[in-house]
């Protein structure tokens, strides 16, 4: 048995809680037991020991009897533990050598049979008599409160309660989720039962929050994390970006000019708003905000992260010309790449989730042809020049696009051609039958326009054009662009041989001289766009017969598959799994067969596709008089190796880093095919662009290290709206149409757009970014508020007090599907009415069913998701009262007949009665009982094309089925979305319903669980507005009643570590949930933070040394407690 | 049936229906009238599914009991099923009909009850539906005279082999009785 050495003198008070204890345990039986314990000399029961004379009874023992414990035996410790501390210390002793039991909740209340009950209270009195040997004297401690008080939620109740701590000199700030502040209240049309208009009562208050110094606001912002405790906490709040700074005037020019419409959220989804946006004209702020979703997976997807929904949705608005400006701002080449890009973008449209993609590309050429055709000639934009000259070997596309990027900062620019001609491979590479020369022309020469040099036939390496004669020459950086120039063998016998060519001489002699020899038979080996192109370049010259010999199958093909079906459908055929292992002549050394090895797919390899394996001992012939080699492409880099500075990998490309475009060489950057090996246009682009970046940052003196890592950036899925949107059609994709006069001629073969058919095209594109981030709004706004890169900003907040005013959601009616919402067009919900109804609503206040007539009958459903305990089982208290104000409305606004389905009308608050008696006496039929079901099943004439209520009229006992125009559904008010994080992140405890739990129903409505942390509003249950208000100002006075006190009593029952049994494991503080533990580098141990620690015990739990403890719950403490419960009899 | 007193039927019918699973909340009920409101056949009925509640509460089940009302139940489950206090209306019904055949309380023109025994009779003794035995009992006990009205239509069904003239019994018939007495013994349980 643990016992302590020191004797004690300790008094037992047994209450009789009136009857509330004595009822069940006999308490003369117990105060005889308790008169039998160990060091016990004084034992009183008294009817109500937390009384006065109760306390006095503790008081006059302690002083005169010389107490050293005392024990109550009563009610929990959480009603009176801290009286009778009190008492205790009043009396000079100190209130930790205390200990209550608790006979009522834990035993009198629980228990019926008088005998075993009194037999628990012994016990339970035992066990404290033994545990308060053990306890100690403790010193409590007191921390200063931090002035300041944040409210979450600017609702009404949040806007009355930060209204009444600024207004009483105090700091708040108010974090709403939203853009604006008003929450529900700021839709509301009229408020019962007065009538009077929402808005003309809420805004002042709206605009009063916004200018008042003492306020700080922080809208369309969320609380991220809490810490600390109660007088000082600690708040992260995520400020989400707007993309709008402060200066916004609210002028609204932006709009006018935003492509790009939502359904919003403000009107229920009942009208649409623009991308950038302001909830209502009262928002406070009055700023505007820019709905970005994340970045849209066309866009990510592009290489060069060409902003695809802005031009998308500009071409669907018919604004051809601003469209073509969102793409030259960063694609220089929009007619090229609009024929010939191999369009990633396509494959990862949202759109194609639902049916098909938008055809992206063919969208991009149509405006840059409809600009041809409209004989538009854009001026280049020249940038002042900044004196730095930058040189740049290549003229392909990754050369062109560095220096269309250089030459926009005013960079002064020299391009070196190898060849007589810009372009680079898209000139020589690719058939005219695919890319005009015009259209590539016009597009180098648009580029050229911004100030660049080009001298063409000018190879590195001849001449004497070095790099480091450049270097010499005064250019301040070199940016080598150089491709890819040399064929890649297939090292097979006979490849030597007359009739085998490489692809890039092929296409490069058919492409710059318009002619080529071509055999009659040609076999193309390869599977890439350039044994595509070949093969239907041979077409076009002479060849008979063509076949593409490709080692693996058609889904590992890496050609551009529209091509791969205009080639089979021009006639050349695809020979599929087979390996051309030998070139095979005739006797005059002619080439007459390719024999080819058969494969079969194997395991898949890094790049993921299968791997091609040999079919032992297979082998298949082609007859052939021509060969055209298309396996791989290297750069011709013999020139540049003899350079010590320049490496070379082991893929025989040119070494260059792969974040900064550095070469060996200083000053010397690298980029495109040269680099990356055989890449797509818009790949070569793109590492053109990033050498254009690395320069730029190098010759500005930037760290080009922060070019490494890139950020991540959160994708935009389809539909993230918080409304109901219609159900979206199935539609098929623009078909790209092909000229019929082509055939396989050298006439280009596809066509473009009509304006009709790219304006329905782009319509269809669904703007998951949510702003389709074409920017045009910047050009709109004078103040030059908008800051389309805006990011997050997380602030750390300190505050004394807390006022959760979170608010609730509309229940959602969707889920009882017998009453048809979201399935009938004329079942709406009530806030939808609200809007409907409202002045500035979606029909300017007329109350109107979808097909815009008034309606002749309209049933309002009460309960709707209330009272049933399918769904929630509580009354949401303002449902009867909002919809008699609905009837009213309805009343006063149409000519309808109005039924009111009510189970029980609850009109329980001040003037609620009266205004149900003004609504009977308005001639509203009210019918009791609840909807069975609306329905569209008509079973007479009259019932036709209309809504079916079907209920029992229970005063009646008649099923009555009511033919209606418009359905409201009264639903009830349920947890706001966001309240179970809410409730993690601030600990509060959620309960009926789910919403935030009081401290106490009746005593301390107001007080969350958490010490310091006060509810307002319809998180803590539904309520109205008179009481959402009267609660925002309650617990406005409960957070400065705390501030002003100005200091918290801190409890010492906090954890404590043995120092020499601490062992440095450092569990604890891994373990510990509030951040109180840290360790001691110098002693190698943990240490306790007494003002962080909450007693939670965690710690202790988890302690392997056993070198955790706690104070007040110390291991003698409570072993003593438990022989104590085992020991009575 | 002249002896027992509505009161008493209701406490007799609490008891039963408590035990049922979910039957505690046939306490709960707010009178809404879902039950009726949803019922095909509630405006066929004396008293709707909502009043026979009312009626259990004011004692008065003998006169439920003596209408149509519980007869007319088919089962369809949607008073169950939309009922917000979760009250297995259904169920109910069938406890309704089981005090009513126990007290021998029917409707005094409705012989739906002496169907319903019928078929109960039928089915256990074969295992299945067994047209002709069925019709043969169902008019006996109620009117032997109404046969006659159907002969033609049974000849005509007769013919096209749509009914058997003799009854079938299901093979396994004493593991079908072995069940049901099972059930019926945890019934009176």
């Amino acid at each position: 048995m643990i016992r302590e050495n020191q004797e004690h003198r300790i008094g037992v008070y047994v209450c009789h809680c009136g009857t509330n204890i004595s009822h069940t345990v006999d308490i003369e039986a117990v105060v005889e037991y308790a008169r039998t314990l160990p060091d016990v000399v004084q034992v009183r029961e008294y009817k109500y020991m937390c009384s006065e004379p109760g306390q006095d009874l503790i008081k006059q023992d302690v002083e005169e009897q010389k107490l050293t414990r005392v024990v109550v035996s009563s009610c929990s410790p959480l009603m009176h533990e801290e009286t009778f501390r009190n008492a205790c210390e009043d009396a000079g002793l100190n209130r930790f050598l205390f200990q209550m039991s608790n006979i009522r909740e834990q035993c009198s209340w629980v228990h019926s049979d008088r005998q075993k009950a009194t037999e628990k209270a012994k016990r339970l009195i035992a066990a404290a008599v033994r545990r308060v040997h053990h306890h100690k004297s403790m010193e409590q401690r007191e921390a200063p409160v931090h002035p300041d008080a944040l409210v979450v939620g600017a609702g009404i109740a949040g806007i009355e309660a930060a209204l009444k701590i600024a207004e009483a000199g105090r700091k708040v700030y108010l974090v709403e989720k939203e853009p604006s502040i008003g929450g529900h209240m700021a839709k509301f049309d009229k408020t019962f039962p007065t009538l009077d208009c929402a808005a003309c009562i809420l805004t002042p208050r709206m605009v009063q929050v916004g200018q008042h110094p003492n306020i700080e606001l922080m809208t369309y912002s969320e609380v991220e994390d809490l810490s600390g405790y109660v007088g000082n906490f600690k708040v992260k709040v995520r400020q989400h970006a707007r993309y709008v700074t402060k200066d916004c005037t609210g002028c609204g020019e932006c709009v006018s000019v935003c492509p790009c419409e939502h359904p919003s959220e403000f009107e229920m989804g009942m009208s649409t708003r623009k991308a950038i946006y302001r909830s209502f004209p009262q928002a406070v702020p009055n700023w505007f905000t820019i709905d970005k979703r994340g970045v849209p997976m066309c866009e990510d997807t592009c290489p060069i992260h060409t902003r695809t929904q802005g031009y998308v949705n500009l071409i669907a608005q018919e604004r051809f010309e601003e469209a073509l400006k969102v793409i030259r701002d960063v694609n220089p080449f929009p007619a090229i790449l609009g024929r010939i890009c191999h369009h990633p973008c396509e494959s990862e449209c949202q759109r194609g989730e639902h049916d098909e993609p938008i055809a992206i590309c063919a969208l991009k050429r149509f405006v840059a042809d409809w600009e041809v055709e409209h004989n538009l000639h854009p001026e280049p934009v020249k940038a002042e020049a900044n004196g730095k000259k930058v040189a740049i070997i290549g003229s392909g596309p990754a050369g062109l696009t560095a220096a269309y990027d250089l030459a926009r900062k005013g960079y002064a620019l020299t391009v070196f051609e190898k060849y007589a001609e810009p372009g680079g491979l898209i000139r020589w590479g690719i058939p005219y039958f695919r890319l005009p020369r015009e259209v590539l022309d016009r597009e180098i020469d648009w580029v050229l326009g911004h100030g660049i040099k080009l001298k063409c036939n000018s190879a590195l390496g001849e001449n004497g054009l070095t790099v480091d004669k450049l270097l010499n020459d005064g250019y301040d950086s070199i940016i080598l662009a150089l491709g890819t120039t040399k064929g890649l063998d297939l090292g097979i016998e006979g490849e030597k041989l007359p009739g085998v060519v490489n692809c890039l001489d092929y296409l490069a002699h058919a492409n710059l001289q318009g002619s080529v020899e071509t055999g009659k038979c040609v076999a193309v080996v390869g599977g890439g766009n350039a044994a595509v192109d070949s093969a239907r370049t041979a077409l076009r010259y002479g060849a008979k017969e063509v076949m593409i010999l490709y080692r693996r199958t058609r889904t590992e093909m890496p050609a551009i598959s529209a091509e791969i079906e205009a080639a089979i459908s021009e006639g050349v055929q695809i020979h599929f799994l087979v390996n051309p292992v030998e070139m095979i002549a005739d006797s005059s050394g002619r080439l007459t067969k390719v024999k080819c090895q058969k494969m079969q797919l194997g395991e898949p390899d890094k790049s993921g596709r299968r791997r091609p394996v040999p079919i032992e001992g297979q082998f298949v012939e082609f007859p052939v008089d021509q060969v055209i080699l298309a396996i791989s492409q290297l750069p011709d880099l013999d020139f540049l190796v003899k350079d010590e500075d320049f490496d070379l990998t082991k893929w025989s490309t040119l070494a260059a880093d792969p974040d900064t475009c550095e070469t060996g060489k200083k000053r010397v950057f690298a980029c495109g095919d040269a680099v990356t090996g055989p890449s797509t246009v818009v790949e070569a682009m793109a590492s053109g662009r990033q050498a254009a970046t690395a320069v730029d940052m190098y010759l500005s003196g930037e760290d080009l290290e922060t070019l490494r890592g890139k950020p991540h950036r959160p994708h935009a899925l389809p539909l993230m709206d918080n409304v109901r949107r219609p159900e979206l059609p199935q539609q098929k994709r623009v078909e790209i149409p092909l000229d019929p006069d082509a055939g396989i001629t050298l006439k280009e073969v596809e066509k473009t757009l009509t304006a009709e058919e790219a304006i329905k095209e782009a319509g269809r594109c669904l703007v998951c970014g949510g702003c389709s981030d074409c920017r045009v709004c910047l050009d709109a706004c004078e103040v030059g508020a908008i800051d389309h890169c805006m990011d997050d900003t997380v602030r750390e907040l300190d505050v004394g007090a807390i006022i959760m005013a979170t608010g609730f959601q509309l229940f959602d009616s969707t889920v009882v599907a017998r009453y048809g919402y979201g399935k009938f067009d004329n079942v709406i919900n009530s806030m939808e009415f609200e809007r409907l109804s409202h002045a500035s609503g979606p029909t300017g206040g007329k109350i109107l069913t979808k097909d815009n007539k008034p309606p002749e009958a309209v049933a309002i459903l009460h309960c709707v998701g209330s009272r049933d305990e399918n769904y929630n089982e509580y009354c949401s208290r303002v449902c009867c009262m909002y919809s008699l104000k609905f009837a009213h409305l309805v009343k006063e606004k149409t000519n309808a007949d109005v039924y009111n389905l009510y189970i029980d009308m609850r009109a329980f608050g001040k003037g609620y009665e009266e205004f149900y008696k003004r609504v009977l006496g308005e001639g509203v039929h009210f019918i009791r009982g609840k909807c069975a079901e609306v329905t569209k099943v008509a079973e007479c004439q009259e019932e036709k094309d209309k809504l079916i209520v079907v209920v029992e009229d229970t005063l009646l006992g008649v099923t009555r089925r009511l033919p209606m125009d418009m359905v409201i559904l009264s639903g009830g008010l349920t947890p706001g979305r966001d309240t179970e994080k809410l409730s993690r992140i601030f600990g509060l405890n959620c309960a009926q319903g789910g919403f935030f739990l009081e401290k106490h129903p009746k005593l301390a409505p107001v007080d969350a669980i958490s010490d310091g942390i006060f509810l307002a509003g319809a998180c803590q249950g539904p309520k109205d507005i008179p009481d959402s208000v009267a609660q925002g100002a309650a617990a406005a006075a409960g957070a400065l009643s705390l501030i002003d006190k100005g200091k918290v009593i801190i409890e010492p029952i906090t954890a404590e570590i043995d120092e020499e049994q601490c062992a440095g494991c450092q569990l604890c503080i891994a373990n510990c949930p509030y951040a109180a533990i840290d360790y001691d580098e110098e002693k190698k141990i943990s240490v306790v933070t007494e003002e962080l620690c909450k007693g939670c015990g965690t710690c202790v739990a988890g302690c392997p040394s056993g070198a955790a403890g706690q104070k007040n719950f110390e291991d003698a403490q409570i072993l003593s407690e438990i022989e104590g419960i085992l020991a009575a009899n | 049936m002249a002896g027992i007193k509505g009161s008493s039927l209701s406490e007799e019918f609490l008891e039963h229906v408590h035990q049922l699973p979910q039957g505690k909340s046939i306490d709960k009920c707010i009178q809404c009238g879902t039950c009726s409101g949803s019922c095909p056949t509630s405006s066929a009925m004396e008293y709707s599914p909502r009043e026979v509640i009312a009626a259990l509460r004011a004692g008065m089940l003998d006169r439920v009991l003596r209408s149509n009302t519980i007869w007319f139940c088919t089962s369809c489950y949607y008073c169950t099923v939309r009922c917000p206090a979760k009250i297995p209306f259904t169920d109910v019904m069938y406890e309704l009909k089981r005090l009513g055949i126990k007290h021998k309380i029917y409707p005094r023109k409705d012989t739906n009850a002496v169907m319903s025994k019928a078929f109960t009779d039928v089915v256990s003794k074969y295992g299945r539906n067994a047209e002709t035995e069925l019709v043969k009992k169902y008019y006996l006990r109620s009117n032997p005279f109404k046969v006659l009205g159907q002969l033609k239509l049974v000849m005509k069904m007769l013919s096209r082999h749509r009914v058997d003239f003799f009854p079938h019994r299901i093979s396994g018939i004493e593991n079908l009785r072995r069940m049901i007495a099972a059930a019926q013994e945890n019934g009176e349980r």
